[in-house]
């Protein structure tokens, strides 16, 4: 027999309180004023019971593994560790990441002249991240993708751009969950 | 207020050489106008925040929290909000007494205060009639009411309007039987009066007096909370039933005039109760100096006066409307049976029961009063400890 049965034991009769309506209202009003006083307590103890986050003000922890707002690394010097190979534009399900390649003379010889993601069509489903090689688009925890901007929710390669400090914890998520290059930290790898 | 006016006039001033029966009046429509706009508009205003924000520790939420410190001007916000929007007069509607209704109402509640007291000498009117004048002008209160139910011409205020008369008129019974005890101890109608005849101890007190009397405390209270359409009692504007009841078609300040209404109501409540059962103003006499004891008086009267205020938000927190049925049959069937086994009970002991027999009652009442008061909080303190607020157990914390 599948899952496991539970005996639940119950009152033969409802007692004296429940069936009497003076005496049930007063252990209604009991049960508030715990909830009441334990929410106060905690209040005025800077300790809140109340699970509610305000919003402008505090911010919620996302896990490492929460998918938000795609965004590309930046690294210490300033530039973006993308190399414009084109796997995540090709991965992208709904399109919405545009890449124009250029040539530089440094040891990365190619960069995303203009990297473009449309944030109205992206789906967050992190394909681009899965697919990249050099971890340089990665799911931030950044969820206020909103814009009031004219250019609407098409993202440039300046507003993308986050350094890499704001993203070891998910790219630590991404080396576990993917098994990827485990034992060479990125730092490392860039200055090899 | 004789008193006050004879020594303004000797004092010099403004009002030095001026004739007393010019005076009085003076200072009377001075005082009430400081009484409305300095205490009855803000303190109706305070409780809707307070209100608010208590329901929402109640119910685990944290409330208006954004205009001012802790959200305390929410209170002004919405009343300028409401101020600033149209007053729509619905096309339907009988114009004139649709833009009555709204000040009948208002005009019902703040004449209340023309009889409440604030200190021992602090009172608009002492009238030898106050309670009956108090129960008196809130029945103005049931015409606003109506009146606003049957020119909005709608059928959803129309049967806000009739259960709020049937409401009020019914519950007038009980509340007004339960005051007769208090009346028959006392010997008089006035406000002062009565407060007089208990102490500042709470023995002395005529919520321990007797058994009749510690419930007629319970059935004018629930009936005043009925008066004032309070939850569990609110079917007059019942959301869920009759979109807002009689204020259904009303919108601006005029809408916030039920609303002004309904919160002030609860202090007249809170002082009616206070007045009548826990001794108002009364406090030991510490000093000798009048200022001083007028501001503990003031104090003492007040928080009595706010606890009630409390109460009535705690019970509006936890309890659910009832229907109409049920309210006439707690009305008719058992609240006033009780009332007037209390007005007789109180005569009888008045008359067969022996001083010192009454003051051990007093004594034991006020013992197991004391007794209830110090089991609630050592189960607020239990629960407290049990709740063991570690943060962990309460953050939102995601797995990870």
């Amino acid at each position: 027999m599948p899952g496991r049965v539970v005996t639940v034991e119950r009152r033969p009769r409802p007692r004296a309180m429940d069936s009497l309506g003076a005496l049930a209202i007063l252990r209604g009003l009991a049960v508030t004023s715990r909830h009441f006083f334990r929410n106060l307590w905690g209040f005025l103890r800077g300790r809140p019971t109340i699970f509610t986050i305000n919003y402008p003000e505090e911010a919620q922890q996302f896990a490492p593994a929460f998918r938000g707002m795609p965004v590309l690394v930046e690294m210490p010097d300033g530039k973006e560790r993308c190399v414009a190979c084109g796997l995540c534009e090709w991965a992208c399900p709904v399109d919405c990441i545009t890449i124009y390649p250029a040539e530089t003379h440094d040891e990365v010889e190619r960069y995303p002249r203009v990297f473009d993601i449309d944030m109205s069509r992206c789906m967050f489903c992190g394909l681009c991240e899965e697919s990249c090689p050099e971890e340089a688009i990665v799911m931030s925890d950044r969820v206020a993708i909103a814009s009031t901007h004219w250019r609407g929710n098409v993202w440039h390669k300046q507003d993308l751009l986050v350094p890499v400090g704001d993203l070891e914890k998910r790219l630590g998520s991404i080396r576990r969950g993917y098994d990827t290059r485990a034992s060479e930290p990125a730092v490392e790898r860039e200055s090899a | 207020m004789k008193d006050l006016v004879l020594s303004l006039i000797a004092e010099g001033g403004a009002l030095a050489g001026v004739p007393f029966s010019l005076a009085a009046p003076l200072v009377m429509v001075a005082f009430g106008a400081l009484v409305v706009f300095g205490f009855v508009l803000p303190i109706a205003g305070i409780t809707s925040w307070l209100e608010r924000r208590v329901w929402a520790r109640i119910q685990s939420r944290i409330g208006p929290n954004r205009v001012g410190p802790q959200g305390f001007l929410q209170w002004l916000a919405d009343g300028l909000k409401n101020l600033l929007k149209e007053d729509i007069i619905p096309s339907a509607a009988d114009k004139w007494l649709f833009s009555l209704a709204p000040y009948l109402v208002v005009v019902g509640f703040i004449a209340t205060f023309a009889a409440v007291p604030f200190t021992s000498s602090l009172i608009i009117a002492d009238l030898n009639i106050g309670i009956l004048y108090i129960t008196a002008v809130t029945g103005i209160v049931v015409v606003g009411v109506l009146m606003a139910g049957w020119s909005s011409n709608n059928k959803w205020s129309l049967l806000g309007g009739i259960r709020s008369a049937a409401q009020i008129v019914s519950y007038e019974i009980p509340a007004g039987l339960s005051v007769f005890p208090i009346v028959l101890l006392t010997g008089t109608l006035s406000m002062q009066g009565i407060i007089r005849a208990q102490g500042w101890a709470p023995w002395d007190w005529f919520f321990f007096y007797n058994p009749f009397t510690f419930a007629a405390f319970f059935v004018f209270f629930v009936a005043a909370l009925a008066e004032g359409n309070r939850t569990p009692f609110d079917i007059p504007e019942a959301e869920s039933e009759l979109v807002a009841g009689f204020c259904t078609e009303y919108s601006g300040m005029r809408y916030l005039l039920f609303f002004l209404e309904e919160w002030g109501n609860l202090y007249v409540i809170g002082a009616i109760v206070t007045t009548l059962f826990l001794g108002g103003w009364q406090v030991p006499a510490f000093t000798d100096n009048p200022m001083l004891l007028a501001v503990a008086q003031f104090g003492t009267f007040f928080l009595k006066a706010y606890f009630f205020v409390f109460v009535a938000m705690w019970v509006r927190a936890t309890l659910p409307r009832v229907r109409v049925d049920q309210l006439m049959t707690v009305c008719w069937k058992y609240m006033v049976p009780i009332a007037i086994v209390n007005m007789l009970g109180t005569a009888a002991w008045m008359l067969f029961v022996p001083e010192t027999l009454g003051r051990l009652v007093q004594f034991g009442m006020t013992g197991l009063g004391a007794v209830v008061v110090v089991v609630f909080f050592r189960r607020v303190r239990f629960h407290l400890r049990r709740a063991n607020l570690k943060p962990s157990d309460y953050y939102y914390s995601p797995i990870i």
